[in-house]
């Protein structure tokens, strides 16, 4: 049973149709991150929720309640913005403190409640500080706690993490998942950021072009993209052009060299050429029994980064690109040297669409 | 850091010579005698030598005479007046340029009507003076022609009903018109500056409109609309050429007060003179800046 | 949120604009009436064909003038200086610059006239040279503010301090970076600022009236007392002339160095593509 339903959501500004037809169901206390580029309809169906925007057609449901025609301060919706959007003119306390006060929640339970807030978000020592006073972390928490004070049925999050600083996004968005989990609150989060995406979601909402693209678990996403934005977005990947053998669909030829794929392949075009891709961890200079399949070629470039090194090879007329592991004991190879990639062939697969 | 052998080195001369110490100093400051030279000789220079006449008398012997006789009846009298007609004038622009400054800017008006109200206010700020007093003589003199198209389409008799263009009110609707522009130009940044976000995050937190503006847009704005309405109290404090033009020498207000004393057309008491104009230039100093600290306030709140 | 017709936003809009159009309207038409029963332009003949309207103009637009060039003269070093070289002092100038804003112009002119009056150490009132050059440095000092302001502006926009390292950099000298480097590029803004002290010097009144000079703003006084029709006529006039000059001053400030003044009708040959 969803506890928040989207069916068939429109939304056209003008004559731009910024979503496309979109339906997701979300269960009760599950994390589902919306994921994409800048103007592919993610914020715009965020907002929809919160209700600051009016689906042109479709509808919304929380809780078993169509709420489509309801005004926002009437959901029970909690928001984290961007830009924090912390009132300048309170303090912590009152910040945090406003949605009950709305509510109209006596003065004792408020300070209760602000507290309580206060210990989950670790700020305990702010609690008088103004906005202006404090980092871009430290707002953000607050802003967090502001938006849970009020007990809210679903948490909204419009990439809250973007204008912080690497690091701090870094360990924010597992505070963010920690609280959640403990709340065990129902919460949509948006982001361009794949790897934050992937690191604290249950389930992903790849889109693009005001489309879903492909639902599922960050695993599923990875490892099983079903259409090639999916799998150029999230992560890299290889992509190489291939042919296959007309009298067997399970070969194909790739930069001159004849791989055995393990399962007929479905998208060749006319001429026969297709797109198959390859996730840099497949590829190996080490070989072993599993990689049956190797590639020759020179090395273009080496980069090292930090515990990765990123290697980028010519082979034939294709570049690939893979990492290894940095260990202190390693030798990297050097730009122009000859090199071989071994990879199995399971771990390639097809790009549609 | 140690270059490379191999690399091509190129000869790049010697360094520019840094001038050493002290010259350096003199050499800086002389940039900047000329604007001090010419401050103090212009500008702070005679406010302080008022200021110092204030404090004495005929024969240069220091006493609070001056500062008493402030205190005198028709003095004081004209202070009154001209603080009571700054209030009205900087209360009636405050509230109208608020107004207008919600109406066109956050009202869902199109651009082009903030973008002329925002041209025309630059303009008509300016407006004031000898011309605005001549235009409004026209508007609503006795022959003016509002007060002609109000008797002859309307029935209706304004300066029956004891108006005056030549009054305090008429002459705090004529201020209206260059002090409306300024408040407008003033606080339209400020307006621009209440983020959305705030509302929506209001909003979602339950807020009707109404207690948004109550509990965030209004505290949020009141330390520009303060400082504005002091701005707006220092300007009408100091106009003179507006009221001159309009009431003749006749409207005891302090500018024109000192005006007259000036022109020697009353007893002439230089050292009068010289405490009204310390109390004007206090007045207007302490004015502006509490504005400025507003101004700063609220800067730091907007970030 | 629904959006619903913004009634009373209009009604406000409509309200705030006829209280600033009906004025003019009102005044141009009582300038209109000078001929009893036609409306015609004889109210503008009359001032045009006015010897005094002529002269003081004339003496009002050179003060201007004068004044203009002297605070530029002043301001645009200050300007520079303080940003380049002594950042500390920048507060100090600021605020003397705003000074101006809190001496009302009669405090002021009765400041000069007991400083500089005829038994003071130096008597500048005594003579009618004398006179006219404190009126000018007056119209100096009232439009310190603004002339500063939007030089800094000016200044602050194309950062003075990095343009001026590459101009010695490359060997040239402070005077040469000046006149090469900073001044083009800070002209706008200064033009900018004249036309704003223009507007205000020229029908400026308190200055003029009380050190005795046949400027414009006292001409319109007396004009008001003798005239009924002409007056109004100078206020239109008046208001076109701020207007031209708000006008010409915002396009000065927003002008980036370099710009075109008009559209070039034909192409240089450097602007067509290289074979």
């Amino acid at each position: 049973m969803s506890f928040l339903s989207i069916s068939n959501a429109i939304k056209t500004f003008g004559t731009n149709t910024v979503v496309k037809g979109f339906d997701l169901s979300v269960e009760k206390g599950e994390f589902v991150s919306f994921l994409g580029p800048s103007g592919c309809g993610k914020t715009t169906v965020l907002r929809m929720i919160a209700g600051f925007d009016r689906p042109t057609s479709g509808n919304i449901t929380i809780d078993g309640r169509d709420v489509t025609d309801l005004a926002p301060n009437k959901r029970r919706i909690g928001m984290v913005f961007q830009a924090y959007a912390l009132f300048p003119n309170m303090n912590v306390f009152g910040n945090i403190a406003f949605g009950l006060k709305i509510a109209g929640l006596g003065k004792a339970e408020t300070e209760a409640r602000v507290k309580e807030m206060l210990a989950l978000i670790g700020l305990s020592h702010l609690e008088e500080r103004y906005p202006y006073e404090l980092s871009g972390g430290q707002q953000q928490r607050v802003a967090l706690a502001r938006a849970l004070a009020p007990k809210p049925q679903v948490l909204l999050l419009d990439e809250p993490l973007s204008a912080l600083d690497a690091k701090i996004r870094v360990s924010l968005r597992e505070e963010i998942r920690a609280i959640q989990r403990q709340l065990g609150i129902t919460t949509v989060f948006v982001t361009h950021d794949q790897e934050e995406a992937m690191s604290i979601s249950d389930r992903i909402v790849v889109m693009n072009g005001g489309r879903a693209d492909q639902i599922g678990t960050p695993s599923a996403i990875y490892n099983r993209p079903s259409t090639r934005f999916v799998a150029g977005f999230v992560g890299t990947l290889n992509v190489l052009k291939a042919r296959v053998d007309r009298r067997n669909a399970q070969t194909v030829t790739i930069g001159g060299k004849t791989v055995q794929l393990a399962q007929p392949v479905e998208s060749a075009d006319a001429q026969g050429n297709l797109s198959l891709a390859l996730r840099p961890e497949a590829l190996s200079l080490l070989p072993s029994d599993l990689r049956d399949v190797t590639f020759d070629g020179i090395v273009k470039s080496v980069s090292f980064m930090g515990s990765v090194i990123r290697i980028r090879m010519d082979v034939g007329d294709e570049a690939i690109s893979f990492d290894m592991f940095n260990s202190p004991n390693l030798v990297a190879p050097l730009i122009g040297q000859k090199a071989s990639a071994h990879f199995a062939s399971s771990d390639i697969f097809e790009l549609s669409a | 850091m140690t270059l490379d052998a191999s690399a091509p080195s190129a000869d790049l001369g010697a360094p520019i010579p840094r001038t050493s110490g002290l010259r350096m100093i003199g050499w800086n400051w002389l940039g900047v005698t000329p604007f001090f030279l010419f401050a103090f000789l212009f500008l702070i220079g005679p406010v302080l030598y008022l200021v110092a006449g204030a404090f004495q008398n005929a024969e240069g012997a220091f006493t609070f005479d001056n500062i008493i006789a402030l205190g005198s009846p028709n003095i004081v009298a004209s202070f009154s007046l001209s603080i009571r007609l700054s209030l009205l004038s900087a209360l009636m622009g405050a509230v109208a340029g608020l107004l207008l400054g919600h109406a066109v800017i956050l009202g869902g008006l199109p651009v082009w009507v903030r973008n002329a109200f925002t041209t025309f206010s630059g303009v008509a700020s300016n407006f004031a003076g000898v011309p605005l007093a001549f235009a409004f003589i026209a508007t609503l003199g006795r022959l003016g022609l509002v007060t002609v198209l109000l008797r002859d389409l309307f029935g209706f008799n304004l300066y029956a009903t004891g108006f005056n263009l030549f009054s305090f009110v008429g002459l705090s609707i004529v201020y209206l018109y260059f002090q409306l522009p300024l408040m407008f130009l003033i606080i339209a940044p400020a307006l621009d500056g209440l983020k959305t976000e705030w509302r929506e995050a209001a909003e979602i937190l339950g807020a009707s409109r109404r207690q948004y503006w109550q509990m965030v847009g209004l505290p949020v704005l009141t330390p520009t609309i303060l400082g504005c309405f002091l701005l707006l109290f220092a300007n009408a404090f100091g106009t003179l050429a507006t009221v001159y033009a309009l009431m003749g020498s006749g409207f005891d207000v302090v500018p024109i007060v000192l005006f007259q004393q000036i022109r020697g057309n009353v007893l002439y008491n230089p050292n009068l003179g010289y405490a009204l104009a310390l109390g004007m230039v206090a007045i207007m100093g302490v004015s502006n800046t509490l504005y400025l600290i507003l101004r700063n306030r609220a800067e730091r709140w907007q970030k | 949120m629904k959006k619903r017709f913004p009634f009373a936003a209009v009604l406000m809009a409509l309200f705030g604009a006829s209280f600033f159009i009906v004025p003019l309207i009102a005044t141009f038409y009582f300038s209109l009436k000078m001929t009893r029963g036609e409306l015609g332009f004889a109210a503008y003949a009359s001032v045009f064909n006015s010897a005094d309207f002529l002269n003081t103009i004339l003496y009002s637009t050179i003060a201007s003038l004068i004044a203009i060039l002297i605070g530029a003269i002043i301001i645009v070093p200050t300007a520079y200086w303080v940003r380049l070289k002594v950042p500390k002092l920048r507060p100090v100038v600021e605020f003397i610059s705003l000074l101006p804003l809190i001496v009302p112009p009669v405090v002021l002119v009765f400041g000069y006239i007991r400083l500089f009056g005829s038994n003071s150490w130096l008597p500048l009132t005594a003579s009618t040279f004398g006179t006219d050059v404190l009126l000018v440095v007056g119209y100096v000092v009232l439009s310190m503010p603004y002339m500063f302001r939007a030089v800094d502006n000016g200044m602050a926009a194309i950062d003075i301090s990095t343009l001026t390292e590459a101009a010695e950099s490359l060997g040239a000298s402070r005077l040469r970076t000046i006149t090469t480097v900073i001044f083009p590029n800070v002209r706008a803004a200064i033009i900018s600022g004249a036309f704003l002290t223009f507007s205000i010097s020229v029908g400026e009144f308190v200055l003029a009236s009380l050190l005795n000079r046949p400027a414009f703003g006292p001409y319109l006084v007396q004009l008001g007392q003798d005239r009924a029709y002409e007056p109004a006529a100078l206020a239109i006039m008046s208001f076109g002339f701020i207007w031209g000059c708000m006008v010409l001053m915002q396009m000065f400030a927003t002008r980036k160095p370099g710009q075109r003044w008009l559209l070039r009708l034909t192409t240089r040959p450097a602007q067509r593509a290289r074979p």
